[in-house]
């Protein structure tokens, strides 16, 4: 489990899993078969030896010249005495054989001299078998001395014991032929089984992760998407369809709090509207100067920063439903920041004004809220210096986008307030001031309305005693430039 | 100047009625969409505004229908729809102008003059009040025919006040039309560019034209004669 664990991938996984598997089984397969090839090499050897022994113990050992190069022979006799000893008999085998009580070969006794008629008999012709047998067939077994493996057997008659070994060498050569085939083989076809079962993996999860695409594409266009199921394979088509519902809930239960913000918004400009108008006309009637007339601007200054809340906040929930609509058209930044900056030297004549703004920078967006975006941040950079303080805009073109920053003088913002900046009617710690007018709601519409035009707004990192917003937006490529029909 | 006026809220449509009339518009007043467009259909008249949520047939709708009938009267959209949207749809359906509620009267008869001033070959192009003139299309103020440099705020500021002598602005509203915050940053932009401007109007007509109103802001003096309606 805990191996599961750490291999995150499920591909490599399943590669791994039926490579092993695969592995495992061959190496199964690879060991009996091995072992089999072993055991029908020694049982046919010993199925020699004991044709040998057979024959060899009926009539005297015709020595040397039948056997084979690896076959060795002993005879023995009931003392113990050496009768016959192979030239290439080991001799170390006969302190293990015959000398250590401990040796299975050895225990055999030697059976009772056989009726006297036959005493003497060294060949018994034609007594095939022997009945009874007069020899006993002993335990075949190995015996490891120096490099080589020798199978014995033993056959003893009530006169003699004839003892043959024969080398394991050849069997354990051509088994470790086989061995290094396996051995070569086995690796080659478990690397061959692992591609393969990566390639395979790969193929089960293409279906995922066609459906990945698929749900990237439709985050991307919006909660309204549904993955279609047509051409799926039978196994994926609950997904999808569960997917889908999720998606459905989703978007019906955003939708829900994205209209009430846009229709409460809605609601209320019609009363706005008729508020404004009648103060209006009010206004105009009243005598000029008039402590009426003062009430009534005062009163009309309301309702109009109110319709602009209601402004926002019905931007905001466009932005939310990602319905945000986009006049778009080439704006010439510079110009607009050059008018700003003339508002600047007004607005707070005691800043000191800095500006690095690249000529004719064109950006392709909605001019009424790009001008909101920037007009936010130049008055908030104002809003929040310290006295005598400066203020600074550069504005440059940099691979494909315009990088709009304002750097301005400021009381350091705390952490916390750094995080919240971006939220709705979040003013920080500076809202207890209440000569600061502002909604709240300024920083987080200009992020959106930067977003929405696939750019962003962002809070630098700066140095301590300094305050910088960034704004990104997408550089039009020359080609697309064109006259604008309306402003 | 005949005016068809199509609005189903009554309280909206009281005071913009009256505001039309203040300005000298004959206004044909409709509270439902089935009997506008029936209107609109009959009669040719020199401007349609028309709100596009209605009872019965919707503002779009008529404007639809009035465009496939061959009917080019211009028409100003007014609606309290998220704006964008339906500001497209209705341009793109032929309308001439649109205005967001809520707006102020004032604006709206600035438009419906904008659309005349277009439709009729942009003639009137020269706001002309008391010794002061302003040409819209070449940019250019003149006092007693001399030429006064204004920067673009502050020509911008003087058209607005223009539009309407007599009439009074709140320091507010002019940041909004002019400047185009939507938000106060801090009137004194106001109050700096009304004395530049009034510094150079004066230097040329010994009389700056502008007067402020005691806590209230700024109004541009109404002269007798208004050559530009």
């Amino acid at each position: 489990m805990e191996f599961n664990l750490k291999i995150r991938s499920f591909r490599l996984r399943i590669a791994l899993l039926s490579a092993s598997l695969a592995g495992s089984a061959l190496i199964g397969f690879g060991f009996a078969s091995w072992l089999l090839i072993y055991k029908t090499k020694v049982d046919a050897l010993d199925a020699e030896i004991k044709s040998q022994l057979l024959a060899n113990i009926t009539r005297p050992p015709r020595f040397d010249n039948t056997l084979h190069r690896s076959t060795a022979l002993l005879v023995i006799d009931r003392d113990g005495e050496t009768l016959y000893q192979s030239n290439n008999w080991p001799s170390d085998l006969n302190s293990t054989i015959l000398c250590s009580p401990q040796s299975e070969l050895n225990c055999q006794p030697f059976p009772l001299p056989l009726p006297r008629r036959q005493q003497r008999q060294f060949k018994i012709p034609n007594q095939l078998p022997p009945l009874p047998p007069p020899m006993k067939l002993s335990q075949v077994s190995t015996k490891q001395k120096y490099e080589e493996v020798w199978r014995i057997g033993v056959i003893t008659s009530p006169y003699h014991r004839l003892i043959i070994a024969i080398s394991l060498s050849e069997i354990e050569r051509e088994m470790s032929v086989i061995r290094n085939v396996f051995s070569i083989a086995v690796p080659v076809v478990l690397i061959l089984v692992a591609i393969v079962a990566w390639w395979l993996s790969g193929t089960a999860l293409q279906p995922i992760r066609k459906v990945t695409t698929t749900i990237r594409g439709v985050t991307v266009k919006g909660l309204n998407q549904r993955i279609p199921m047509g051409t799926t394979d039978v196994e994926f088509i609950e997904l999808i369809a569960v997917f889908n519902q999720m998606m459905e809930r989703l978007e019906r239960s955003f939708q829900q709090a994205s209209r009430f913000g846009g229709d409460a918004a809605h609601e209320l400009k019609t009363p706005l509207a008729i508020l404004q108008g009648e103060l209006e006309l009010a206004l105009q009637k009243a005598e000029p100067a008039s402590q009426l007339q003062q009430s009534l601007s005062n009163l009309i200054d309301e309702v109009r920063r109110l319709s602009s809340i209601v402004r926002k906040l019905l931007l905001l929930s466009l932005a939310d439903a990602g319905q945000m609509r986009l006049y778009q058209i080439d704006v010439n930044l510079s110009q607009i920041l050059a008018d700003l900056v003339e508002d600047i030297e007004i607005l707070a004549p005691d800043l000191q004004v800095e500006t690095n703004i690249a000529a004719n920078l064109w950006v392709k967006s909605d001019k009424d809220l790009l001008i909101q975006i920037i007009q936010n941040l130049i008055s908030n950079a104002i809003k929040y210096n310290v006295p005598s303080g400066w203020l600074r805009i550069d504005c440059q073109h940099k691979d494909n986008l315009v990088y709009l920053t304002v750097t301005n003088s400021s009381k350091d913002i705390s952490p916390q307030d750094k995080e919240r900046l971006f939220e709705r009617f979040y003013r920080g710690d500076l809202s207890h001031n209440r000569q600061l007018e502002g909604t709240g709601l300024g920083l987080s519409l200009s992020r959106e309305i930067a977003r929405a035009h696939n750019g962003d707004l962002q809070l630098d990192d700066t140095l301590s005693g300094e305050t910088a917003f960034t704004l990104k937006l997408g550089f039009p490529t020359p080609g697309t430039l064109t006259p604008t029909p309306l402003s | 100047m005949h005016i068809l006026y199509i609005e189903d809220e009554a309280k909206i449509a009281n005071f913009v009625c009256a505001g039309l009339k203040e300005q000298g518009f004959v206004v044909d007043y409709i509270d439902n969409g089935d009997e506008g467009y029936y209107r609109a259909m009959e009669n040719q008249y020199d401007v349609i505004v028309l709100d596009i949520m209605l009872p019965g047939k919707d503002g779009l709708a008529i404007l639809k229908g009035l465009r496939r009938a061959g009917h080019n009267s211009p028409v100003i959209l007014l609606t309290a729809r998220n704006e964008l949207d339906n500001r497209l749809e209705g341009l793109n359906l032929g309308a001439d102008d649109y205005l967001s509620k809520p707006f102020f009267v004032e604006e709206l008869i600035a438009r419906i003059h904008a659309v005349i001033r277009r439709i009729s070959g942009e003639r009137q192009n020269v706001l002309r009040v008391g010794s002061v003139a302003l040409d819209r299309i070449t940019r250019e103020v003149t006092c007693n025919h001399q030429l006064v440099e204004l920067t673009t705020r502050e020509f911008n500021l003087l058209e607005y006040l223009m539009r309407s002598p007599g009439r009074v602005f709140t320091r507010t509203q002019i940041l909004e039309h002019v400047w185009g915050y939507d938000f106060n940053p801090n009137t004194n932009l106001v109050d700096v560019c009304i004395q530049r401007l009034r510094k150079k109007i004066e230097k040329v007509a010994g009389d700056s034209w502008i007067d402020s109103v005691r806590g209230v802001g700024y109004s541009f003096r109404q002269s007798e004669k208004i050559c530009d309606i």
